[in-house]
């Protein structure tokens, strides 16, 4: 299907633009890496940056109004763009008939412990944590298999994860943030709801990561 | 200028570098401290031997090191609120500037309190001013019960986590119930796969070698068929008749023994040839030709009847039953009768 693509027609139509963008969209979303603007107009259509703007409203809407999801620009300054799920999973429904990707799982472990430490820790944290979930980044995982290589590697790539060196450190270490794709996708306040139905307590208990989680949720809500 | 002066602007003037607040020291020593690296302070003699004593800059250096790697080792301990190691270290570090003169140790001191601010953020921001703390060694804990461990029953202390058993779809578990935390978009997958143009021509080239036989074969097929019927017939009749052969031979060596069933149809060297037997040996006591009975021991036993003992319509005495044999269980009475070689020889190969 790339290789069609890449033949950039004399004539294309917008609404065969707009189809092609949007195939594009929804195989590089496979494997869940952020999407260039510069990627869609190599790949899609070379006259491609003339009319963008306009395409890019088409793909948008049709995104929308036929599957449900939201192109969302998660870095306004290089154009990259991710796609996620319009539609607000419910509790008690099935979020999809596939068995679940055990790695969503991993992720959600170390999301919620940046999130409930305050938004930033060292890299310490997260593999003593996950050495107590019997996940050890320096074996291999049954399930996970390099375990460094995923949370530090591919999380980080989908922009799930940020793995930043700290300054003045000997030897040098890294903390974790939440990714951009991260603050997009995730609900804090969801995942606040699980952590506190884990430890039996009311989730506003943890009162900064409460008002937080509430405040993310209304803004995101409104755009 | 006195000593005790130059000690308490020292600290000034060793970090403002070239600034205008030198006002008190002369030029030449101004040009000594500007970048030298040298131990042995080399140029104009101004700088006092206690300034420029190597070995007294070299304990402070060493001073400095030490404490700089007391720092980056304990950085743990220097981060837990429950004590004042830091303050102590930065206390250190403030009775050892007393005595630095010279870029070189300054340098040291920089980077000392480099790291000591870094701490003071990271202990800074340990403290939450309201609300629960929040324990990830307890978040581990009961993350672990969610999955579904199986925990041993004398849960001794710390290690109580890990011991136990975690089953497989631990890890499932948890991921079907963190997706909804998610608003992951569904991967795209085209739901037969994709579509590649290049299968058609070995089809075609299939579909015309099978063209050309049919041609003769329809030419043949009018002549041939009468004959294949017969012979699915002929074969049948023939063989039934050839089984009865072989049991009357086997009956006359020793009319008085019953041939046990199992050891007469099985063919040890062929499972579908003890189906045949089987099938042929059907219609010979559908027929009446043959008899089966159960002997002492409740197994089957056959004999051919003698011509007096047929009895036409004899409904009353006639019983059905149905027999199946898998492969498995052809094996296993193979074993237990120890049949050694088929009591029915294998039939020629018919000719076409």
């Amino acid at each position: 299907n790339n290789k069609n693509k890449k033949k950039s027609p004399l004539w294309c139509s917008r609404s065969k633009m707009t189809g092609l963008q949007q195939i594009f969209i929804l195989i590089k979303d496979q494997k869940k890496i952020p999407i260039r603007r510069a990627d869609i107009g190599k790949h899609v259509i070379k006259e491609y940056k003339a009319i963008y703007i306009e395409i890019m409203n088409r793909v948008c809407r049709k995104f929308d109004q036929v599957f449900g999801l939201k192109l969302v620009e998660i870095d306004p300054k290089n154009h990259i763009y991710i796609l996620i799920n319009k539609l607000e999973p419910i509790h008690g429904e099935p979020v999809s008939m596939r068995p679940g990707n055990p790695k969503t799982g991993l992720l959600f472990v170390i999301l919620s412990v940046i999130f409930m430490k305050g938004g930033v820790i060292k890299e310490n944290l997260v593999w003593n944590t996950l050495k107590k979930l019997r996940v050890d980044p320096g074996e291999k995982h049954e399930e996970f298999g390099d375990v460094k290589k995923v949370v530090t590697d591919e999380f980080v790539r989908q922009k799930y994860l940020e793995y930043v060196k700290i300054p003045h450190t000997e030897p040098v270490e890294y903390e974790f943030r939440w990714g951009l794709r991260a603050e997009k996708e995730v609900s804090k306040l969801k995942l606040l709801k699980f952590v506190g139905e884990l430890f039996d307590q009311d989730p506003q208990s943890w009162t900064q990561q409460f008002r937080e989680a509430s405040a993310t949720e209304t803004s995101s809500q409104r755009s | 200028m006195s000593d005790s002066r130059r000690r308490s602007k020292g600290s000034q003037e060793e970090t403002a570098g070239t600034s205008n607040g030198l006002g008190g020291r002369n030029r030449s020593e101004r040009a000594c401290d500007m970048g030298d690296e040298d131990d042995t302070g080399a140029g104009p003699s101004a700088i006092s031997d206690e300034d420029d004593d190597p070995t007294r800059r070299r304990e402070i250096r060493s001073k400095y090191r030490d404490l700089i790697n007391q720092v980056q080792q304990n950085r743990e301990d220097m981060l837990n609120p429950a004590n004042n190691k830091l303050t102590d270290v930065l206390e250190e570090a403030n009775k050892l500037f007393a005595n630095v003169r010279q870029a070189r140790e300054a340098a040291l001191d920089a980077q000392l309190l480099v790291l000591a601010t870094d701490l003071g953020k990271e202990k800074a921001s340990q403290l939450h001013a309201e609300g629960s703390a929040f324990d990830p060694s307890a978040f581990a804990e009961h993350l672990l019960s969610f999955m579904g461990l199986n925990r041993l029953e004398d849960e001794s202390g710390q290690d109580g986590n890990l011991e136990g058993y975690l089953p497989q779809s631990a890890w499932q578990r948890l991921a079907k119930r963190s997706e909804y935390c998610f608003k992951t978009a569904p991967s795209f997958h085209y739901i037969l796969g994709s579509f590649l143009a290049e299968p058609p021509p070995p089809r075609q080239r299939v579909e015309r070698q099978r063209k050309a036989p049919s041609k003769e074969a329809k030419r043949m097929m009018p002549t041939q068929l009468k004959k294949m019927e017969e012979s699915n017939q002929e074969a049948t009749e023939r063989e039934v008749e050839r089984i009865l052969g072989c049991l009357q031979k086997y009956f006359a060596d020793d009319p008085e023994e019953p041939i046990s069933y199992y050891e007469f149809v099985i063919d040890p060297n062929s499972f579908s040839r003890t189906v045949e037997n089987i099938f042929h040996m059907s219609f010979l006591i559908r027929d009446g030709l043959v008899k089966m009975n159960l002997d002492k021991y409740g197994l089957p036993c056959i004999a051919p009847v003698e011509e007096g003992e047929v009895e036409l319509g004899g409904a009353a005495v006639r019983n059905q039953c149905v027999i199946s044999i898998n492969q498995k269980s052809w094996r296993e009475i193979i074993e237990a009768f120890d049949i050694k070689g088929a009591m029915i020889p294998p039939p020629e190969v018919l000719s076409q």
